[in-house]
């Protein structure tokens, strides 16, 4: 089955946040209330447990350009190949036969080990449950044939729900609509970034102007950890532990031949 | 066949180690195969059963920090209460020297069973040392990265996601080492006298005349005797 992605065109985005409460009430999330902090922005431009998707406003001036205001939808990436599966110990991360990564809170033992795999530090930790959670990409509306909350509600159509493929070729011809008319920077994200994202972007600017991380990396040690700690050092201790019942074994056996086995200790 | 040397105490004993480091080593010893066998169940992949001994991934959880935390305060115990006794054995590990070195290398030998003649040895002998140092070193590294994992969120998290794999390997040296120690500390029936020496605190005389000359020369010998 092809990919089934989201398609996020910043340029259209009015930051109305109708995906963010479009999501909170098909997954029926808490608010989360917190003090006012000197500007649009909530959350501080992250997610977290009960918060699935949130919309950024990045302030800033730029000595060419200006005083800017940009917006950008964050949440889960879905990356084709996702760290947080690779690391989870309980199985609780599935990929979806389109491309949705799915976390099952049923598995979760609430180890977060995936937070600190994701490159993105997107699955958040609820205190409440003791489990991790994430955008799950609608996954029970799209398995009926609906859209995502956050697609369905959108009043510009910056986002869209289908193919991946389609999607793509359409960004790329938006892309460069965007570079042609006042958009120099216009650019795509989420086609080659970890091998490919399931969420993909148009932005107006370079990746790291929207605090997207420009070439995202699975961090160092957590490759180390599970491509060679994991699977291979374990072994030393199987080792120990034979090595103990040979000696077991050999110096009983050593010791009946010579015929002394009375002074235990004492050789 | 026998497992453990008979414990004799119509010979005579010498004091081996004090009541607080017999006490700390076997605090610690049950609370490191509580974390052990609790932290497998994560470590090892399909290993339903081990958590299900501990009421389930909860509980396993609760057992490993709760163990953990005990564990910690040990080694304070050990490091505050018994700080001579901890500089005498770092002494004792820095006197490494040609003797352990030929120990070690004698050592495969004599750990099948095989009868070796051994150079005189320190209060710790060359094995001993060598765990007396990747032991303690690796529980510090997994104490350090434990509550580096507990407390995240107020760590960098770079420093967090090193923790991941630092305590898994210090978690497979430590036990590896605790499974070598643990034999020889008890089944091994060239050194397993020594097992009274952790238990009750005394060791045959013979015995530590006979496995750790130096020591008992110095402590208990014609050599201290003289001063």
């Amino acid at each position: 089955m092809a990919n089934l992605t989201n398609l996020y065109d910043v340029s259209k985005c009015t930051a109305c946040r109708g995906c963010m409460v479009a999501c909170k009430d098909w997954n029926q999330l808490p608010a989360v209330i917190e003090p006012f902090k000197g500007n649009y922005d909530t959350h501080g431009g992250d997610t977290n447990g009960d918060t699935y998707t949130v919309v950024r406003f990045i302030e800033g001036e730029d000595p060419v350009d200006g005083v800017y205001w940009k917006f950008l939808k964050y949440q889960c990436m879905h990356c084709l190949e996702p760290a947080c599966m690779k690391v989870c110990p309980q199985g609780a991360y599935s990929k979806t036969s389109w491309g949705a990564t799915f976390h099952d809170p049923e598995k979760c033992i609430g180890c977060q080990y995936c937070t600190y795999a994701c490159p993105f530090m997107i699955p958040k930790y609820r205190k409440r449950e003791d489990k991790i959670s994430k955008c799950t990409l609608c996954v029970d509306r799209v398995e009926e044939g609906l859209t995502p909350a956050c697609a369905r509600t959108c009043p510009t159509a910056a986002l869209k729900f289908g193919d991946r493929d389609e999607l793509l070729a359409e960004a790329e011809e938006r892309a460069k609509f965007l570079r042609a008319n006042g958009f120099p920077r216009a650019t795509i994200y989420g086609r080659v970034e970890l091998g490919g994202l399931n969420k993909l972007y148009v932005l107006t600017d370079s990746p790291d102007k929207f605090g997207l991380p420009v070439d995202p990396k699975v961090p160092g040690q957590i490759s180390f950890w599970q491509n060679w700690i994991q699977p291979y050092f374990g072994w030393l201790i199987p080792i120990a532990l034979g090595g103990s019942a040979i000696s077991f074994v050999t110096t009983r056996i050593l010791a009946n031949k010579n015929g002394d086995h009375t002074e235990g200790g004492h050789e | 066949m026998q497992l453990i040397p008979e414990y004799k105490a119509d010979v005579p004993r010498v004091e081996r180690f004090n009541f607080l480091s017999r006490f700390t080593h076997w605090g610690h010893t049950v609370t490191f195969l509580l974390c052990l066998f609790t932290g497998l169940a994560l470590f090892l992949n399909n290993v339903d059963w081990l958590a299900a001994i501990f009421g389930g991934y909860a509980g396993a959880n609760l057992v490993h920090r709760i163990s953990a935390v005990i564990m910690t305060i040990v080694v304070v115990i050990f490091v505050i209460g018994n700080f001579k006794v901890l500089i005498a054995w770092i002494k004792d590990i820095l006197r490494f020297g040609m003797n352990d070195i030929k120990f070690l290398l004698l050592f495969p030998l004599e750990f099948l069973g095989f009868k070796v003649k051994v150079p005189p040895q320190t209060k710790f002998n060359g094995g001993e040392k060598g765990n007396s140092m990747v032991t303690p070193t690796a529980v510090i590294f997994l104490i350090l990265s434990g509550y580096i994992m507990w407390f995240p969120t107020i760590f960098p998290a770079g420093l967090v996601r090193l923790a991941y794999p630092i305590h898994d390997i210090a978690m497979v040296l430590a036990t590896m080492m605790v499974c070598m120690h643990g034999y020889l500390g008890s089944f091994h029936p060239g050194s397993g006298e020594s097992f009274w020496g952790m238990w009750k605190g005394t060791v045959r005389e013979d015995w530590a005349e006979h496995h750790h000359k130096t020591w008992y020369d110095e402590t208990y010998g014609d050599k201290s005797k003289a001063e």
